[in-house]
């Protein structure tokens, strides 16, 4: 039963989300307007910072929860999606976000993507995709391009990228998303709407590092590259199209939404929810679970 | 006549041995006697050896006692696997199988004479009046019923509750076995008397499994929340919450690994509910990471351990005390975390709310150290009323400190109000990362100190905490018996025999083994000159642990065993005995003075 109380939707701007802790972040990381686009993507929705928990991992873009005025929690290097999951699973009110890097959610964090798709529980992850570990100063990524040269891949990267779009539309997730702080106003309008989506809704931004990324990655050459899905006429009721616009992924561009379930299925949650109000009824208290240990005498 | 008996019997998988012990259990239960069932395994998953021994006593018992007083084997391949878990003296009547064609002076027993030793034709019987060979467990509940003395109306009881669900005709056959082998009892009676003496009027009892009651007692403490991942030996912690935690309003969370387990468990508890998961060793070691994120951003939860055989894979099948040290220490960063540990199966109740009310209040994970024997086996138990428990919940914040609201706010205990995600007012960062008051990351030297200081200082309360401990014995003795966890159920019971072998000792039994209580060692280190710690693992852990904050003794000795190497009362208090001479013979020796 939810107790919470939020202020008049329309009363909420911006500014509500935004607290007082100044970003570690390198001037003209991409990492600002993606804090930026939440911002204003929350202050549409209109929930109060209260009843929001921002959930992040380890990296430069997972200091994100810290930079907003709600219920934040700076986990573990690739463990946020289970940490979110509990928290929403604990209280299905609150608006649950989770953010983090590339690293982050595919490298350490990979095997726990397919778990959250699965259990389709309404969070809305944000993963700052910039192919390379910024924090750590510039190692390998694990959506690199082949044959990079890092800090840990001197002599060239020998793997292919991963390639998160795929990643995820493959697992069955019913929201994915691609943005760039190089169109703001596209990027907060696919947050709201992930955010809005009730169910697991993935977004992928390509946010640069403009210390460790290269030439070809930063939003000015993002903005001469960059493609709208619906300029494309992109079905986004079509997985298997947005599967094949996918496989672009690290050598076009494409931004907007690639797939979004128009019959959005069940959540853990819900689920949850209507088997507790089940079985309420089978007990009075809970000293009641002591029944299974009694004998039934003759 | 008897008041202490225990039984084992071995055979292969299908043949239903389990379920023979558990009928006996619960007929040997409905008249009032206490019990202890072991089962025991082989590796495989399906189709190996399987056995089990009950002790069945008219006085509480905490151990599955020393050699059995009637061995049942069904095949001498299989009960051979169990060596010393089934372990035949000169005192035992042995049963077997007259179908393995094993003369009686030949049964392969090495080196063993048993009192007595009787071929039965159970499977024939079985046979014979069930049908197929698959009633001869049944068969033997007869045998056992008309040997001991055990109600046959209780014991058909117990057959009736364990089969009602495969239909009237199978219990018939199971009714008609069952006779067929009380026949052969009476009609064969033994050289040794071992019927039981009749219990007082029977009691209501419980009978619990440690798995199975830690559940129920997370429930009743509050636990909203369970988020787990199966291993053996503890998945039925985890089964039962499946069952059952969705009536209380709760939650249960297969995840897909032992890391994501406990960190939905963490996110729970941030969230504001009250959390737990459950594993065993290997699990421990994949969930490290998660315990010191809870640690640092101070939040409850309670992770069960069921102990198993170690290091790595080790031997998921069977107990060992092995994860002490790991339970103490292994968190990167100066870290306590509070952990306790049950002596029974029955004390997993007491110790599982005990474990929220720590975690609760301190605002911290708290590891509970039980084991395969304690998680499994069952026992007859005094019926439990809820209402009599005490619950503590987590310090909220006032409307007051709402206002300006500083989540790791330096206070006289150690301990700041803790808000949660819905709270007005409360919003605040938790991290993994160091961090001030206001939960901002910092890396200022000073600030770490003072948190440091904050994170371990609130648990100095927890060491004056006497009433974690068993304590027993004259305070003078010279000789202090130390042992914990299930082995502590077996020292409970050498400590009784060696006070009547007239021995001088005094025990102590830790359910806090962390932080260690300096003080109370101290004081029953005082007049000690010999001791001995008693424990399932090959380091001797707590001993070692011990010896890191307190000044043992000199004298104090060690009885260590690795696991699957079973501990007897008798073991303990035989050494009891030799260290108690020796210790007459120091005194006796001592200069006089001139």
């Amino acid at each position: 039963m939810s107790t919470l109380t939020a202020k008049p939707i329309e009363d909420y701007t911006a500014k509500d989300y935004k607290s007082d802790l100044k970003p570690i972040w390198c001037p003209g990381c991409g990492d600002f307007g993606v804090v930026q686009a939440i911002y204003r993507a929350l202050a549409n929705i209109g929930r109060a910072p209260h009843e929001i928990a921002f959930i992040s991992g380890i990296g430069c873009s997972s200091r994100i929860p810290g930079y907003t005025t709600a219920y934040g929690f700076n986990t573990v290097h690739g463990r946020s999606l289970p940490i979110a999951q509990g928290i929403k699973l604990a209280n299905p009110d609150l608006l649950v976000l989770c953010a983090g890097g590339d690293g982050d959610g595919f490298s350490i964090g990979g095997g726990h993507v397919a778990h959250a798709i699965r259990r389709n529980i309404d969070i809305t992850y944000i993963v700052m995709d910039n192919q390379i570990y910024g924090l750590t100063k510039g190692q390998l990524s694990p959506t690199s391009r082949r044959g990079l040269s890092t800090a840990s891949s001197a002599l060239g990267s020998m793997e292919s990228p991963v390639n998160p779009l795929l990643y995820v539309l493959g697992y069955g997730a019913e929201f994915v998303a691609q943005g760039t702080p190089a169109d703001m106003n596209g990027l907060a309008r696919m947050i709201e709407e992930g955010i809005r989506y009730p169910g697991f809704a993935f977004i992928n931004v390509q946010s640069p590092c403009v210390t460790y990324g290269q030439e070809d990655q930063m939003l000015k050459a993002q903005k001469a590259t960059m493609q709208s899905l619906e300029s494309l006429g992109h079905d986004p009721a079509d997985r298997l199209a947005a599967m094949d616009l996918a496989q672009a992924y690290g050598e076009k561009l494409y931004t907007g939404v690639f797939f979004k379930h128009p019959e959005p299925g069940p959540t853990f949650e819900r689920l949850a929810r209507e088997r507790q109000d089940a079985q309420r009824a089978s007990v009075k208290s809970r000293a009641d679970v002591l029944n299974v240990f009694r004998l039934k005498t003759l | 006549m008897n008041t202490d008996l225990v039984i084992g019997m071995a055979g292969s998988g299908g043949d239903g041995i389990v379920s023979a012990g558990e009928s006996l259990l619960t007929a040997a239960a409905l008249v009032g006697y206490h019990g202890v069932l072991t089962k025991s395994f082989g590796p495989q998953i399906r189709g190996g050896e399987s056995s089990f021994r009950l002790r069945l006593c008219t006085e509480k018992v905490l151990s599955p006692g020393g050699s059995l007083d009637i061995a049942v084997a069904l095949n001498w391949e299989d009960f051979l696997k169990f060596g010393a878990e089934l372990p035949v003296g000169g005192r035992t009547t042995v049963v077997y199988d007259s179908n393995t064609n094993v003369a009686p002076d030949r049964i392969p027993l090495v080196g063993v004479v048993p009192a007595e030793v009787i071929p039965v034709p159970v499977e024939q019987m079985a046979r014979e009046t069930g049908g197929s060979d698959r009633a001869k467990n049944t068969v033997v509940l007869g045998l056992m019923s008309g040997w001991m003395g055990i109600g046959r109306a209780e014991v058909i009881a117990g057959i009736r509750k364990r089969l009602s669900k495969k239909g009237a005709e199978i219990v018939e056959r199971a009714e008609k076995a069952f006779q067929a082998g009380l026949e052969y009892a009476e009609q064969h009676p033994l050289k040794t008397d071992r019927r039981m003496v009749a219990s007082a009027a029977p009691t209501a009892k419980f009978v619990v499994d440690g798995n199975d009651l830690c559940a129920a007692a997370a429930i009743v403490a509050g636990c909203e929340f369970f988020g787990g991942y199966p291993i053996t030996p503890s998945s039925e912690i985890m089964h039962f919450l499946g069952r059952e935690i969705w009536k209380y309003g709760g939650t249960m969370l297969q995840a897909e690994d032992e890391i994501a387990g406990v960190g939905a468990v963490v996110g729970a508890s941030f969230a504001g509910k009250k959390a737990m998961t459950a594993t065993s060793g290997p699990g421990m070691s994949l969930k490290t990471e998660m315990l010191g994120l809870a640690s640092i951003a101070e939040l409850p939860l309670v992770c069960v351990n069921v102990q198993r055989g170690g290091p790595s894979t080790g031997i998921p099948t069977k107990g060992e005390q092995s994860d002490l040290l790991q339970a103490a220490f292994s968190a990167h960063g100066d870290v306590i975390r509070p952990v306790l540990a049950p002596v029974s199966a029955e004390d997993m109740f007491p110790i599982t709310i005990e474990a929220f009310n720590l975690a609760e209040y301190y605002q911290t994970p708290v590891i509970i150290l039980s084991d395969q024997e304690v998680g499994q086996r069952k026992e007859t138990a005094e019926p439990i009323d809820a209402s009599t428990v005490r619950i503590l919940e987590r310090r909220t914040p006032t409307e007051k400190e709402l206002d300006h609201y500083t989540r790791f706010r330096f206070t006289e205990t150690g301990i700041s109000p803790i808000s949660h995600p819905g709270m007005k007012g409360g919003n605040y960062l938790a991290s993994g990362i160091e961090h001030n008051e206001q939960g901002a990351p910092t890396a200022n030297g000073e600030m770490h100190s003072r948190m440091n200081d904050k994170r371990l200082k609130k648990f100095d309360p927890l060491k004056q905490r006497r009433d974690l401990f068993i304590v027993e014995g004259h305070a003078d003795a010279p000789l202090g018996l130390i042992s914990w966890g299930s082995t502590a159920g077996v020292a409970i019971e050498a400590f009784h025999l060696a006070l009547k072998q007239g021995v001088r000792v005094k025990l102590l039994v830790p359910r806090l083994l962390y932080p260690v209580s300096e003080q109370v060692y101290q004081e029953f280190f005082a007049s000690i000159s010999r001791g001995l710690v008693v424990e399932q693992n090959h380091q001797s852990q707590l001993y070692r642990l011990l010896r890191m904050f307190v000044d043992v003794p000199r004298g104090v000795e060690q009885l260590a065993k690795s696991g699957s190497n079973p501990i007897t009362p008798d073991e303990v208090a035989d050494r009891l005995r030799q260290i108690s001479f020796a210790l007459q013979r120091d005194k006796h020796q001592e200069p006089s003075e001139a």
